[in-house]
């Protein structure tokens, strides 16, 4: 069962680029990432999973290059869900793995991951008015380096999160 | 206790900066909103870890079980605030196989909500094993910090050697002065009648034999033989052994043992215990249920422990290797010095009985069967019916006992001849 809702969240992964960019470079990096995912979720090992995710995300940029299509908000957010649900699925079952699984775990998890993307796309909605207006205000030659440096600021962000002692 | 990153949230630390990187390397702003998700999970590092208040409870079926029985083991948690996923493992004893159900188990629990998971174990071989240690790891609701408990609540459980009921037990020649079930030559109180003799002042009515009285014309009275118990001891030779555990020759001498203690004990005859080896231990003959409990205790920690030096029986309180008592050596005769300390007991006049686990068969047993193996096993074997001949004509009574076959029937193979009795009791 979990192991069958981290295939579904596999498939979405691959099936988001193609369906962005038809190419038959992108069909085939994202089959690369979809055998790759289906190494991670039968053996239940964690860096077959992690590589996979980074080619499907390589897959997604590639086709939105190649298609260079207009900007879809709930694709976009639709495809970072699924990312973040497929290595959370997997971690689940390596859980699960020779264990007793109480019935509510199940039920507990769809719960969250529900509530999560809820979140996640009033978040991402609420916040593309605002995102839109900077962009109006902002010189079009400074966009690249506001972007790098808010991408940069993440990044550090994140490291100092993960790496200060925690209690 | 401290929380910590898991693989997992490395893992989505990875793919959010691959993704921040893609997205400004490619300059679209839909690999932002697609590492959003990923972000968001992360920052729930930055808030503070709460760490899940919960009550464990570790219950175990049964603490004192024989070889091959199954205990159960139910471990519930109750929590007392929201727990959203607890792993609990408890590693297996050693030497314990999982019977049914799993030893790990993997919940997520709403604020007072009770859960539980139960396994089986069994142990296949004697011993005394600890269950109860539990360890826990909680994730919190993103899965990317984590933190473990131990619990200890440690249940002693004992695993008692197999019993098989045995009727044919070698027959003590002395019997002792308390009740049993062995007919003793001395008259008195007893069913078994023995000799007539001329009545006597003093005599009951119902002694008398009508039937002697009425021929020979003046009365007659019966007498009748005792019954007595006797004193056994059982000596355990823990100096070598061979196989593999749960079979070695130590293992099914523990059983020979166990099942004897149980025999003579229902017999109402007082049964002590040597055990011989690198370490000499002992039990005092005493009779009843309680004394069942000793012998039990004793045999379950006996083991070989390597020595060189040679334990004098001399070292054995004399109230342990009580006079006119039945010794049964129960030895693989591995070892040249339990040879020595079974005959220094006969030469001591001790009623000994030698009853040999077959190291031959239980080797046999281990071994893939070659034509070599077959060879050297039936060489090994021709080696050691000389040595027991050898024995038997010190006046040993011997019996030697493959372990694949039943106990019974090889205690039921002995002869031996009663001795004259000078001063029966």
């Amino acid at each position: 069962m979990i192991r069958l809702s981290a295939a579904a969240f596999a498939s979405v992964l691959f099936v988001v680029p193609v369906l962005t960019a038809a190419v038959p470079a992108v069909t085939a990096v994202g089959l690369i990432g979809l055998a790759l995912a289906a190494v991670g979720i039968a053996t239940r090992w964690r860096w077959p999973v992690t590589a996979a995710a980074c080619l499907f995300l390589t897959d997604y940029a590639a086709a939105l290059w190649l298609a260079d299509a207009s900007v879809s908000v709930a694709g976009a957010a639709g495809f970072g869900l699924s990312l973040l649900l497929l290595l959370q699925s997997t971690e689940l079952a390596r859980c699960a793995q020779h264990a007793t699984v109480d019935a509510g775990l199940a039920r507990s998890q769809i719960i969250h991951w529900l509530g999560f993307a809820a979140a996640t796309l009033a978040a991402t909605f609420s916040a593309m008015p605002l995102a839109t207006a900077l962009a109006a205000l902002m010189p079009f030659a400074a966009a690249p380096v506001v972007a790098a440096a808010g991408a940069l600021g993440a990044v550090l962000a994140l490291a100092a999160t993960v790496i200060r002692p925690r209690r | 206790m401290t929380a910590h990153l898991t693989p997992l949230g490395l893992s989505l630390l990875t793919v959010a900066v691959w993704a921040l990187s893609l997205a400004v390397l490619s300059a679209r702003a839909e690999l932002f909103v697609a590492a959003l998700p990923l972000v968001l999970a992360l920052a729930a590092l930055a808030l503070r870890p709460s760490i899940p208040d919960y009550a464990l409870t570790h219950e175990v079926s049964s603490d004192r079980v024989f070889e091959g029985d199954t205990v159960t083991v139910t471990v519930s948690v109750t929590a007392r605030s929201a727990v959203p996923l607890m792993e609990l493992l408890e590693p297996l004893p050693y030497a314990s196989d999982l019977a049914s159900g799993r030893n790990r188990a993997v919940m997520a629990l709403r604020p007072g909500q009770t859960a539980s998971f139960r396994y089986e174990v069994r142990w296949p071989g004697r011993g005394v094993h600890d269950l109860g240690t539990v360890v826990v790891r909680g994730r919190d609701r993103w899965g990317v910090r984590a933190w473990e408990r131990r619990h200890v609540d440690l249940t002693r459980v004992r695993v008692y050697p197999r019993i098989v009921p045995l009727r044919s037990l070698p027959r003590p020649f002395h019997t002792q002065t308390s009740v049993g079930d062995y007919t003793s030559p001395a008259l008195g109180e007893g069913i078994e009648p023995g000799d007539i003799r001329q009545f006597t002042p003093g005599d009951r009515i119902r002694q008398v034999n009508w039937r002697a009285s009425l021929r020979l014309g003046s009365l007659y009275v019966t007498q009748r033989h005792r019954e007595r118990n006797a004193d056994v001891v059982l000596m355990l030779d823990t100096l070598a052994q061979v196989g593999v555990a749960p079979e070695t020759t130590l293992d099914l001498g523990v059983r020979a043992a166990a099942s004897l203690a149980t025999a003579y004990l229902a017999r109402k005859d007082r049964v002590g215990l040597i055990i011989y080896g690198g370490v000499i231990d002992w039990v005092k003959p005493g009779s009843g249920r309680a004394q069942y409990e000793r012998l039990a205790g004793a045999l379950l920690r006996a083991d070989v422990v390597f020595t060189y030096v040679a334990k004098d029986l001399a070292l054995v309180p004399p109230r342990v290797l009580p006079p006119r008592a039945l010794v049964i050596a129960v030895t693989p005769l591995l070892d040249q010095r339990f040879t020595k300390a079974a005959l220094d007991l006969a030469a001591r006049g001790f009623d000994l009985v030698v009853l040999v686990v077959s190291p031959v068969d239980v080797t046999r047993a281990m071994l893939a069967g070659s034509p070599t193996d077959d060879v050297a096993c039936r060489l090994w074997a021709l080696e050691r019916r000389t040595r027991l001949d050898g024995l038997r004509r010190h006046g040993l009574a011997v019996l030697e006992w493959n372990p694949a076959e039943p106990l019974e029937p090889a205690l039921a193979g002995l002869e031996r001849r009663r001795p004259r009795l000078a001063a029966a009791r």
